[in-house]
């Protein structure tokens, strides 16, 4: 039933949190249905409720809150949706507040990034005290359709692949302009990043004139993750997703 | 309900009678203190 | 106030870079060249760190 698709990986970028992968044979809906759901169906551990204990800071605690809300943690893929995990923030000044200053009770879960800072804490002059900052929060395993703080992917999407055919030769007085042309081009099987001829086709083929087109049903697949899991896991689980949503319809209506 | 004094940095309580005033120094402004109950806050 | 946890058009975590951006920025380096070599590539993350003001240190005479 399945139709044979493709995958080949373009280039890979460091700390397995960028991506990008050619799939061949999917039909565009499909391919646009992968992207949806690396937004919005794969779930991620974010921080919903924080419990102020002391916040003598500048800011005041739904500033904070929207603050951790958005920092990226880490997530272990046997969650359920709508479970928790605590957290706990606890830093006084002078000094700044980190993400990674954020203590987990799950130690698989922590910030994905550590040096977001939170709130500069200061010690004024003439208070007894310096600033303080100590929470409690919880972070909940949910969807990027529910908030944009549970979306795992970050800039993800697609373009079609492109080959290029010489037509002729160009106007031998026309204008040198450049020929721009962003993504991936195939050329005789081979896949050509068009950074390689700086996005510029005049670049690659001098004196010709050329005319793009678009290779049916193959994508270039561009992803990035925010750090909550890696580029594999996030599509994996989308493509899961799909299939969980699949079998659940083909249920619902008894086929 | 406790305030504080923003000139002599005492803690001041008002009462129905003596009106927006420190006991200490006289002074009118007066700054709430933050409760020490824990907060709730809901992130979205 | 404090910089943006995250890029706010396509939601890229920004905040990570801001210290280390703010530190050779000021060193004299050209800011182009430290947003390239720390990997925040579109203009819409960049213009999160380059157009930032810490403003901390202004507000807390206030408080």
């Amino acid at each position: 039933m399945a139709p044979d698709y493709d995958v080949e990986f373009i280039d890979r970028g460091d700390r397995d949190r960028e991506a990008r992968f050619l799939v061949r044979d999917v039909s565009p809906a499909f391919a646009n249905g992968i992207r949806r759901a690396m937004i919005a169906d794969v779930p991620t551990l974010s921080i919903d409720e924080v419990r102020v204990i002391e916040n003598s800071s500048v800011m005041f605690d739904e500033q904070i809150a929207l603050r951790l809300g958005l920092v990226p943690l880490t997530t272990p893929d046997d969650y359920e949706i709508g479970e928790t995990v605590t957290l706990a923030l606890d830093v006084e000044g002078p000094g700044t507040a980190y993400s990674g200053d954020l203590v987990s009770t799950d130690d698989r879960v922590e910030p994905a990034d550590k040096n977001v800072p939170i709130i500069d804490l200061k010690d004024p002059e003439g208070s007894e005290t310096p600033q303080r900052l100590e929470v409690e929060a919880d972070a909940v395993y949910d969807v990027g359709r529910e908030h944009a703080k549970h979306q795992g992917g970050v800039a993800v999407g697609y373009r079609h692949l492109q080959t290029v055919e010489i037509v002729g030769d160009a106007d031998e007085y026309g204008d040198d302009d450049p020929h721009i042309l962003r993504g991936v081009i195939e050329e005789d099987g081979e896949l050509i990043p068009t950074e390689e001829f700086d996005h510029d086709l005049t670049q690659r083929y001098p004196g010709k004139e050329v005319e793009v087109h678009d290779v049916p049903n193959a994508f270039v697949f561009h992803v990035e993750t925010d750090g909550s899991m890696s580029v594999d896991e996030l599509v994996t689980q989308a493509v899961d997703t799909i299939h969980g949503r699949a079998s659940e319809l083909k249920d619902a209506v008894q086929l | 309900m406790s305030y504080k004094c923003s000139r002599c940095k005492r803690d001041v309580e008002l009462d129905e009678y003596g009106g927006v005033r420190c006991p200490y120094c006289g002074h009118r402004v007066l700054l709430k203190e933050r409760s020490r109950d824990v907060k709730e806050v809901d992130v979205n | 106030m404090m910089v943006p946890v995250r890029c706010f058009t396509c939601g890229n975590v920004v905040g990570e870079h801001w210290e280390e951006f703010k530190a050779r920025t000021q060193d004299g380096e050209d800011p182009e060249m430290v947003l390239d070599e720390l990997g925040v590539e579109r203009h819409c993350c960049r213009r999160m760190l380059v157009s930032h003001k810490d403003l901390v240190d202004i507000v807390a005479p206030y408080q």
